[in-house]
């Protein structure tokens, strides 16, 4: 009890001085709020030390991230300009916010042509290019494809609906869907290249039908719509109830793909004790991104999309997989290295996670003292 | 930029396709990547005065189209939509077109040792010929220009985008994971094609293409 409360004070400090921003606010809601974020991190991250589990608690924090971020963003959208649909006239203005998701496509062009293929502001505002770039190399350095499972506000959401039934109607998928964010980066990445735009933005990414889309102006934008709407409903929320797995990033995100890339420059990595595995194949069938398969367990090491989430770590009857920093010994025993990964990561979740988290409960009593959330 | 994309996924296919009988042949075991490339400069040759022919072609066809007075826009359409799903089917699930070298199999080790320099220039042509779906929907695209210029030019472009694939090719010997890459190709060739069964669609319906 003691040493856990050690390990976790450190963490204490530090998620005081994210959320704060260094400095209180007199507004009695966002004290609250601030208050109320501040023990939910700390009271899971105590957990995660205290009980050796680690999925477990960074899903409640990963998903309520995910919820409060729609809130949160939807909210101020409309606080903004009315509306959830964006009109030719604001993108021209760049008050569209940036994505991650966008990175891989804007690099090619910026490399040729210097500019940044996206309709947003490169610094200062809310979601601008450089805040974000600077979020995504940290956050790659620190945690490789961890990103997708420690940073990206999009991910809590499949994560979500994938935990809602017990068991999945779909079991046996063929692995040679998880070929497929690979090909739609190669599309997406060639197309915003030869165009000068995110393609990907304009025509695939389901994740506009919870943030903020075009107006629908033309036959074009309409179809843009139907294919986006309809990708949201299969792959975020019907089929992540139907396998237990997180479908959009692990079968078609390609920033999932190019993520995965950053694995290899990343220090951390799972690892499987070959001594304790039973080959009960618990690993393969949990894990949420399809990063386990027989090659893996023969060989102790996942593939290379491993969001290192923990949850095959959780769910190993054996407790033979475990956090590893490349370079050091194999030991499947000691907790050390998941409590070194574990710093940057949650760090970077409470980061991410606590401006929104705090948005969604300050607009929540307004909601309920007021009436309106605005 | 659509005759571009439109090589990548006919590359793709080649690749996935036609590799298994060219590669043998062509890069042949412990070949040095100098050699190597050499050959595939002379297969890529083959393959653009293919395409050049069939810039002609094209142009012919789309002459004789509007000379016909016939409804271009349903014919171009028409022919996008059904290539366009051979292309998803391709991409997605196990339909095995046939390479158009395959012919050469049984004849080439014979020829190999006849004229060892025109055949890979030859293999160009042929396969560069290939009646896939890529191709045909590259043909249907270039019929679209209207000039002999225009035909060309997207043949070239088209050219460009199927030799993407072949890059990697004298590399093979370094590149032992070569095996994901035509699967992910073949992916790609099938998102194509949803976009150009989204083309057809639109065309047929009268819709200005954008
Ligand atoms: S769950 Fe554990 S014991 Fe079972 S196959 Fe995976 S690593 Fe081996
Ligand atoms: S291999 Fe384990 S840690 Fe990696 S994504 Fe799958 S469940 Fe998560």
């Amino acid at each position: 009890m003691v040493k856990s409360f050690l390990l976790a004070f450190p963490m204490m400090v530090l998620t005081f001085v994210m959320l704060s921003g260094g400095r209180m606010s007199d507004d009695p809601k966002k004290m609250v709020a601030f208050a109320i974020t501040f023990l939910f991190v700390n009271i899971l991250f105590f957990l995660m030390i205290r009980t050796g589990k680690t999925d477990k608690y960074r899903s409640i924090l990963f998903i309520s991230y995910a919820v409060c971020f729609v809130i949160s963003f939807i909210t101020h959208l409309i606080e903004l300009r009315g509306s959830m649909a964006i009109s030719g006239a604001n993108m021209v203005e760049g008050l569209t916010p940036f994505c991650h998701i966008v990175i891989p496509m804007t690099l090619i062009p910026a490399a040729l042509t210097k500019t940044i293929i996206f309709p947003g502001t490169i610094i200062g505002g809310f979601a601008s290019i450089a805040s974000m770039f600077v979020l995504w190399i940290g956050a790659s350095l620190a945690l490789g494809r961890g990103f997708c499972s420690w940073a990206c506000f999009f991910g809590g959401l499949d994560d979500g609906f994938s935990r809602i039934f017990k068991k999945p109607l779909i079991k046996n998928i063929n692995l040679k869907w998880t070929y497929l964010p690979y090909a739609v980066l190669f599309v997406v990445v060639v197309t915003a290249a030869l165009t000068l735009s995110p393609t990907y933005c304009e025509w695939l990414c389901p994740y506009k039908t919870v943030t903020e889309f075009v107006e629908v102006t033309s036959v074009k934008i309409l179809m843009q719509t139907i294919i986006f709407v309809s990708l949201f409903i299969a792959l975020v929320i019907v089929l992540p109830l139907l396998t237990k797995r997180r479908t959009q990033c692990g079968l078609f995100c390609p920033f999932g793909a190019f993520q995965s890339f950053t694995n290899k420059v990343n220090a951390f990595e799972v690892r499987i004790d070959q001594e304790k595995c039973v080959k009960c194949k618990r690993c393969l069938q949990v894990c949420p991104t399809f990063s386990v398969d027989e090659g893996s367990i023969n060989e102790g090491k996942m593939r290379i999309t491993c969001t290192k989430c923990g949850k095959c770590v959780d769910a190993c009857p054996k407790k033979a997989i475990f956090f590893h920093v490349k370079c050091t010994p194999l030991n499947s025993t000691l907790d050390r290295y998941r409590v070194f990964f574990l710093y940057p990561a949650f760090l970077f979740l409470t980061t991410m996670a606590g401006n929104n988290i705090q948005d969604a409960i300050v607009k929540t009593i307004r909601l309920l003292t007021t009436g309106s959330m605005f | 930029m659509q005759a571009f994309i439109l090589g990548i996924s006919n590359g793709a296919i080649c690749v996935a396709y036609c590799s298994p009988i060219l590669i043998p042949y062509l890069v042949g075991e412990g070949g040095n990547i100098q050699r190597n490339f050499m050959l595939i400069g002379q297969f890529l040759s083959g393959r653009f005065v293919g395409y050049l022919v069939f810039a002609v072609l094209a142009w012919g066809i789309n002459k004789s189209i509007i000379h016909a007075g016939g409804q271009r826009e349903l014919f171009i359409g028409f022919a996008y939509v059904i290539l366009s799903l051979f292309l998803v089917a391709y991409g997605f699930f196990h339909i095995r077109p046939s390479c158009s070298a395959g012919f050469l199999k049984g004849s080439l080790q014979k020829a190999i040792h006849m004229h060892p320099a025109f055949l890979p220039a030859f293999m160009g042509f042929a396969t560069g010929l290939s009646f896939c779906p890529p191709f045909l929907l590259a043909v249907t695209g270039a019929i679209e220009k209207g000039s002999l210029l225009g035909s060309m030019y997207f043949f070239f472009a088209f050219f460009l985008g199927t030799s993407l694939f072949f890059i990697p090719i004298p590399f093979i010997g370094v590149l032992r994971r070569f095996s994901v890459l035509p699967i992910i190709g073949k992916m790609a060739t099938g998102i194509i094609g949803i976009y150009y069964f989204y083309s057809g669609v639109i065309m047929l319906i009268g819709a200005v293409k954008w």
